[in-house]
């Protein structure tokens, strides 16, 4: 095998493998690769960063969205409140309301029971005059004597 | 038949020679000068531009150095990734080199197949893991080879093993990929021989080449995944062996 002829083919290999692996080394590797690792840095970097910035933007939504539900949650009780208090008040109104229209009715009825009773009377006092004076009458003619009126009231009192 | 140990021959293209050694420019020279300037290609327009929304070249050197560095940080720790260049080179000139020697046609030499090569490569590494130990841990770092609570005896037996095994590493790992490496390009060439002087029976031409025709088609696969399976697997024993003399146990 020319691989074991070590006389003849060790020397010429070792050099040029020594000089061209040096070159290989410190003339391209050394001065490509740290530029392309900074490159990658940047972009590690970059995404860690713009994720970063993204779950802030997403903690400050979150935020905003608890305040909003806060928000609204508070306002619809007050609303709720707004609208008891209102139904309260225009139970209240609409029942005093009530209470002096039936008092109006109250005193308007008694008024009107009053007048009724006084009428009533005034009619009772007529009918009885009339009573008395048609007794009168009658007794006159089937008499011939006609008597006191006075005493025709007094019987026609004492009938009814 | 062609003898299929001749792809491996070393041929002098230009003679050389300093202080006496002979370090002339041969094949296999050109081969891993192929090599790396495929390699400077393709990280120099990769990384031309970097860019945060990389465009293809650039995606497909950051997939490389990606990959290297993520296996450096699950064998070595947080501490690895100042090894990334030097795991990164390794790997990526034995993946040039292996696959670009299994380029038909173009006389492609592969100089991962050259025991020599594989070695050399493989003392890089070597050589980085006992700076690195003995910088971190000074005389300490020989503690890796010392088994946790054992007697004396045992303790000295496990040391010595364990210490003859740590010298053996760059062998082996050497050995692992000049193997794989002559044996998949013997295997092509055995096949593709085949080809030949089957092809070339005189009662029936051509038919029976066919067969090993499909057997290379289908061996050349094999052998690109061999290429890259093996640059991968010298690159993470590599870094296996960093993580010993960065963290010890």
């Amino acid at each position: 095998m020319p691989q074991f002829d070590f006389a003849n083919v060790a020397w010429p290999q070792l050099a040029w493998l020594a000089l061209l692996f040096i070159v290989l080394y410190f003339g391209v590797v050394r001065m490509t690769l740290p530029k392309l690792g900074k490159v990658m840095e940047q972009r590690e970097d970059k995404i860690t960063g713009d994720l970063s910035a993204a779950q802030a933007a997403k903690e400050t939504a979150d935020q905003v969205d608890a305040r909003y539900h806060a928000e609204m949650d508070t306002s619809r009780e007050q609303a709720r409140l707004a609208i008891s208090a209102a139904k309260a008040d225009a139970a209240k109104a609409s029942e005093a309301r009530l209470a002096t229209a039936a008092s109006a009715a109250d005193a308007e009825i008694a008024a009107a029971e009053a007048r009724i009773a006084k009428a009533s009377a005034k009619a009772e006092g007529a009918l009885r005059d009339a009573a008395a004076e048609s007794a009168q009458a009658i007794v006159a003619k089937l008499t011939g004597v006609e008597p006191k009126l006075a005493a025709a009231q007094q019987s026609v009192a004492a009938q009814f | 038949m062609a003898n299929p140990m001749e792809q491996f021959a070393v041929k002098t293209i230009k003679p050389l020679e300093v202080a006496g050694y002979d370090v002339s420019f041969t094949n296999s020279s050109l081969w891993m000068l192929i090599a790396l300037v495929a390699v400077s290609a393709f990280l120099f327009i990769g990384t031309a531009k970097p860019q945060l929304v990389p465009g293809r070249m650039q995606a497909a050197t950051e997939y490389l150095y990606d990959f290297v560095r993520k296996m450096l940080d699950e064998n070595v720790g947080p501490e690895g990734r100042r090894f990334a260049p030097l795991i990164f080179s390794i790997f990526i000139f034995v993946l040039a080199c292996n696959l670009l020697g299994l380029i038909p046609w173009v006389g492609a030499f592969t100089p991962t197949s050259h025991v020599v090569v594989t070695f050399g490569l493989a003392m890089i590494v070597f050589v980085t893991v006992c700076i690195v130990g003995f910088w971190h841990h000074g005389l300490h770092f020989f503690s890796l080879f010392w088994p946790k609570d054992s007697n004396i005896f045992l303790g000295a037996f496990v040391f010595l093993i364990e210490f003859l095994s740590f010298l053996t590493r760059p062998f082996t790992l050497a050995i692992r990929l000049f193997a794989n490496m002559t044996a998949g390009h013997v295997l092509l060439k055995v096949f593709g021989t085949f080809v030949v002087t089957l092809g070339s029976f005189g009662a029936l031409p051509y038919v029976l080449g066919a067969l090993p025709l499909v057997v290379v088609v289908a061996l050349t696969a094999l052998e690109v995944l061999i290429a890259v399976v093996q640059a991968y697997v010298f690159a993470l024993l590599a870094s296996l062996y960093l993580n010993d003399a960065v963290n010890l146990h």
